[in-house]
């Protein structure tokens, strides 16, 4: 690794002072978890190679995972073990537990951050699609204040985001009214263990349980486009329609034209074309298998 | 340079580093505590896992100055000049290793996983070692060999073990 000046924030306003500070003048890299920028930084080629690391890791201010009145607010530093374990996001969002779940092994899981996922950008980001599909913003914080933005704007292209060199991604946002919306995650990786998505997809859905029809249906997909994206002609083609096997297959055959895979040495693009159809459509019926024991508990509740 | 106190295996440590050495290194190169292997030295084999505040994490992939103030543990951490820990008796009695270069690691996931979940299944424990890459023996003696320390733990009466 190339040599570095290496500075700690101890809080996410500090740390943005440090950008303000160093970005203008030198090639300056927040490090987080440090899963992925460790790994690049021994690769790096020294035209690549940061001048200064300013660590975040000990922003304690980034850790939170709080309702508030604009929804569930998770802190960038939030781990992915973090999520895994916290019961509130268990409760109301079992499909973000199962994505950090098939993030990495145990070990990359206890340091690498939800932020730092997110920053770090691969098409392929396992924490993405479920975000996505839930309407999830992130906010940014520079010199001038804080930003929001829609997480799927957020993701610009691979390894590409619309973060400013001197800004912070500081916080994720699920919107109010995604809280609780019943989603699905799934992956299809080349082994059970440590492997990249082939394809990843999440889905969500409310459901109006007087007319049996989808409301606000997302579908979001990974690895199979320069950046996690909307598979917005199965969307159009699910909103207000009865909710039928046959309409969720075919917005699985919708999915595929909404992606654009490529072929590389784990799959090719009609392989992956033929898993964005099936696992959409699995991801509709788990939502709606969630949306359906939710319905019931309330049901019971009622009685 | 960056100066660094952390508590590794109980002892309070110092050590003035560069700002790029990872923590592996600094075990390895400065304290001389060369259980902890460097493999893939990228996050991917596990060879470098320690506890870190008790969890478990690839030391390759941590700097140095990220670990001050922290509490470590490595493989040298386990055993007594009197005794095995009861993870690497069992690996002994199990023949879980062969060429034994993952086995520092997969017993710090190991050790890991029982301090959190003293009764895990097999699946439990695929998972717990899903970042630690073995290439001789395979897994299964391992999978073993944990199950034995967690059966013998449960079947003791209810003391304070290490």
């Amino acid at each position: 690794m190339k040599a570095f000046d290496f500075v700690a924030a101890r809080d996410s306003r500090h740390a943005v002072a440090l950008l303000a500070e160093r970005a203008a003048t030198a090639k300056v890299k927040v490090l987080a978890g440090g899963t992925d920028l460790l790994a690049d930084l021994k690769f790096a080629s020294s035209s690549h190679a940061p001048d200064v690391v300013i660590d975040i890791s000990r922003a304690d201010d980034l850790r939170h995972i709080s309702m508030t009145g604009e929804g569930l607010s998770i802190g960038a530093l939030v781990t992915h073990t973090e999520i895994m374990r916290s019961p509130i996001i268990r409760d109301l969002f079992p499909a973000l537990v199962d994505a950090a779940h098939t993030i990495g092994a145990v070990q990359t899981r206890n340091l690498g951050t939800l932020g730092g996922n997110l920053v770090t950008a691969v098409p392929s980001v396992d924490s993405g699609p479920t975000l996505v599909a839930l309407d999830a913003r992130v906010t940014l914080l520079g010199p001038a204040g804080s930003r929001q933005m829609a997480l799927a704007d957020f993701f610009v292209g691979p390894r590409k985001t619309a973060l400013k060199s001197d800004e912070l991604l500081t916080e994720i946002l699920i919107p109010k009214e995604s809280v609780g919306k019943p989603a699905h995650f799934l992956k299809l990786g080349l082994r059970k263990g440590q492997a990249l998505a082939l394809v990843n997809v999440a889905a969500s859905l409310w459901v109006d349980w007087n007319t049996m029809t989808f409301v606000a249906p997302r579908i979001a997909l990974g690895a199979v486009a320069p950046k996690v994206i909307h598979a917005t002609a199965a969307e159009a083609f699910l909103d207000g329609r009865a909710i039928t096997a046959d309409a969720m297959a075919e917005a699985g055959r919708l999915a595929v034209g909404d992606a654009k895979p490529i072929n590389d040495f784990r799959a090719s693009a009609e392989y992956r074309r033929d898993l964005i159809a099936v696992l959409t459509k699995r991801a509709l019926e788990g939502a709606f298998e969630l949306a359906k024991a939710g319905h019931g508990k309330r049901a019971e509740k009622k009685q | 340079m960056t100066k660094v106190t952390l508590t590794v295996n109980g002892e309070t440590r110092s050590a003035s580093v560069p700002p790029e050495m990872t923590l592996l290194r600094l075990l390895r190169e400065e304290f001389n505590l060369t259980g902890s292997k460097l493999g893939c030295d990228v996050g991917d084999c596990g060879a470098c896992t320690v506890l870190v505040g008790g969890k478990a994490v690839n030391s390759c992939l941590m700097l140095a100055g990220q670990a001050d103030g922290r509490d470590v543990v490595t493989i040298e951490g386990l055993a007594t000049i009197e005794r095995l820990h009861p993870i690497q008796k069992a690996f002994e009695e199990k023949g879980s290793l062969q060429c034994g270069f993952c086995g520092p690691g997969v017993i710090m996931s190991a050790k890991a996983l029982l301090d959190e979940n003293p009764d895990p299944t097999d699946d439990d424990i695929r998972d717990a070692l899903a970042g630690n890459l073995c290439r001789c023996t395979g897994y299964a003696k391992m999978i073993e060999a944990i199950q034995a320390v967690a059966r013998a733990e449960s079947a003791r009466p209810a003391t304070k073990s290490a």
